[in-house]
């Protein structure tokens, strides 16, 4: 096989006063098992020091990597080549800071919806016994939280979401499943009505338009689809509590989930 | 006292945003089922004329049809204000999704700009449509057949069909998507059936205004 790649690369400097967006060709040979991370460095190196696309890891673990790949936002550690056309054109994630070239800026769009949604477990700290043993958790609640816990904000399902593109403020995916994962946590002692207090709204749960975007394109294959569809249900039913029928809301109630509505308050 | 009805400095803790998406959700279920048994009942004329004045006989004598009637415009009219809430109607909205969809090349989210645009085109000649029908009662076999026969009204419909049928193909499966009804497991069959849905309906209309076309009044 060993193609002769094509790898169109969008340049800008937004510091740059004479710095004009614009692609830029580079060809370079593949070869076997080469991630697009490989490709970029290899650019790098040996044609262009001044190309900017960030990476930590090289293993889909720290979420800097995330670019738009032929349209699609994913990993470039996690892109081989071999599995695109010999013809690739790279663009930063849209919604983020573009720094320059491929590097935008994820860290602060995530620093401050995490903010919003109050993304820590909030505990009764005035109980907390440093001495106590650490209360356990059942395996199975642990294995269903960490499935979540595993997004590594890389910012893919926001680039992917159509809701996040047009309205700024729209929370995304990865926050709503954030707030899914402290309800499902045992040791976050947060009422509904809390959660519905920071995602409760047009700009959280009630904002996604279920273009699952967001759920094609995680590289970490979180379970968006189902969180934003049993979150956004718990929240409605919550809303319309003492309007409609209890039999009713009993009955549209999400069946089997753990997580939300039950009883630990 | 809540000061969030006063100074929009305090924040608002009311329920309304659930409420409205849940009102959303629900008139829209609700404009599915109509359609529906509205495109059967209609469709009754295929069997014979004769069944399709029986049937509207028995909607006007319960007054189904002139309370119904008015009722479902309603209801579509509200349904068309709170599903707007979401339209890209400002242009910078417009040309984000647009740039969006051109990048991502993803079906669920095309189809979100389908829904968009039947939206409008429904709501215009449904309105059209509700207006002209109700507005001569009593419904027989044999005025729908003049009116279809007139060619306007086929047209009207002929665009009216497959764009109602659109709308509500897609809205059935994105309420199913974003009430959590339809598991990630299970959206691949959901699609299909939702292509399979919508080609069956109207393939019934198309039936329906065949028959009304070619009907001796
Ligand atoms: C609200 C009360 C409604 C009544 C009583 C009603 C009644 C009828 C009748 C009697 C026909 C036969 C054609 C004719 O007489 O001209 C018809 C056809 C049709 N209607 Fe309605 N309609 C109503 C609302 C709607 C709405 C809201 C929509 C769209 C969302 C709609 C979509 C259609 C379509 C697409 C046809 C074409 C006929 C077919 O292919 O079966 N109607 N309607
Ligand atoms: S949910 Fe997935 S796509 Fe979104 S930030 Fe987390 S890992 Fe990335
Ligand atoms: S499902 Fe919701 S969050 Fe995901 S891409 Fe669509 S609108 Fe965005
Ligand atoms: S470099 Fe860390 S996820 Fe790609």
């Amino acid at each position: 096989m060993n193609r002769k790649l094509h790898i169109k690369i969008f340049r800008y400097n937004p510091l740059d006063p004479d710095s004009r967006p614009h692609m830029q060709s580079f060809h370079i040979n593949e070869y076997d098992s080469m991630t697009l991370f490989i490709a970029l460095t290899q650019i790098r190196d040996e044609m262009d020091p001044s190309l900017k696309f960030d990476f930590c890891c090289r293993a889909g673990i720290c979420g800097s990597c995330g670019m738009v790949i032929n349209g699609r936002p994913g990993l470039a550690c996690h892109t081989q080549t071999k599995d695109l056309p010999a013809e690739i054109t790279l663009h930063p994630l849209p919604v983020f800071k573009l720094l320059g070239d491929l590097s935008v800026d994820t860290g602060t769009w995530f620093r401050d919806v995490g903010t919003r949604i109050e993304a820590w477990v909030h505990g009764n700290d005035a109980a907390f016994d440093p001495a106590a043993e650490e209360v356990r958790m059942e395996n199975a609640l642990a294995e269903e939280i960490f499935e979540l816990d595993r997004c590594i904000e890389c910012g893919c399902c926001i680039a992917a979401c159509g809701t996040a593109r047009m309205r700024e403020d729209f929370l995304g995916a990865a926050s709503i499943a954030r707030i899914a994962r402290f309800a499902m946590d045992p040791r976050d002692l947060r009422s509904d009505d809390a959660y519905y207090d920071v995602i409760g709204n047009d700009q959280g749960v009630f904002g996604c338009m279920g273009l699952l975007g967001c759920q094609d394109v995680c590289p970490k294959h979180l379970p968006l689809q189902d969180q934003l569809g049993i979150m956004r249900r718990m929240l409605a039913l919550h809303s319309v509590k003492g309007i409609l029928p209890k039999a009713v809301i009993a009955a549209l109630k999400h069946k089997g989930h753990k997580g939300c509505c039950h009883e630990k308050h | 006292m809540n000061l969030s009805a006063i100074t929009l400095h305090v924040p608002d803790q009311s329920k309304i945003a659930g409420r409205l998406d849940f009102v959303m959700v629900a008139s829209g279920a609700l404009l599915i089922l109509f359609l529906w048994a509205h495109l059967l009942l209609v469709s009754s004329v295929v069997l014979s004329p004769a069944i399709m004045n029986a049937l509207a006989h028995f909607f006007e004598a319960t007054y189904m049809a002139q309370v119904g009637g008015p009722a479902i415009f309603v209801v579509m009219v509200v349904h068309f204000i709170l599903a707007a809430r979401k339209m890209p109607f400002e242009q910078g909205e417009w040309k984000a999704f647009v740039t969006h969809g051109r990048m991502l090349r993803h079906k669920d989210t095309t189809l979100w700009l389908v829904q968009v645009i039947s939206a409008i085109v429904i709501l215009v000649l449904a309105s059209v449509h509700v207006f002209t029908v109700l507005s001569d009662l009593p419904i027989s076999a044999a005025k729908s057949a003049a009116r279809v026969q007139g060619g306007t009204w086929l047209s009207l419909y002929l665009v009216l069909l497959p764009m109602a049928e659109m709308h509500v193909g897609i809205g059935f499966y994105r309420i199913g998507i974003k009430y959590g009804f339809i598991s990630s497991a299970r959206r691949a069959w959901y699609q299909r059936a939702e292509v399979v849905m919508m080609g069956g309906f109207v393939g019934i209309g198309l039936l329906t205004l065949a028959r009304l076309y070619w009907l001796s009044i």
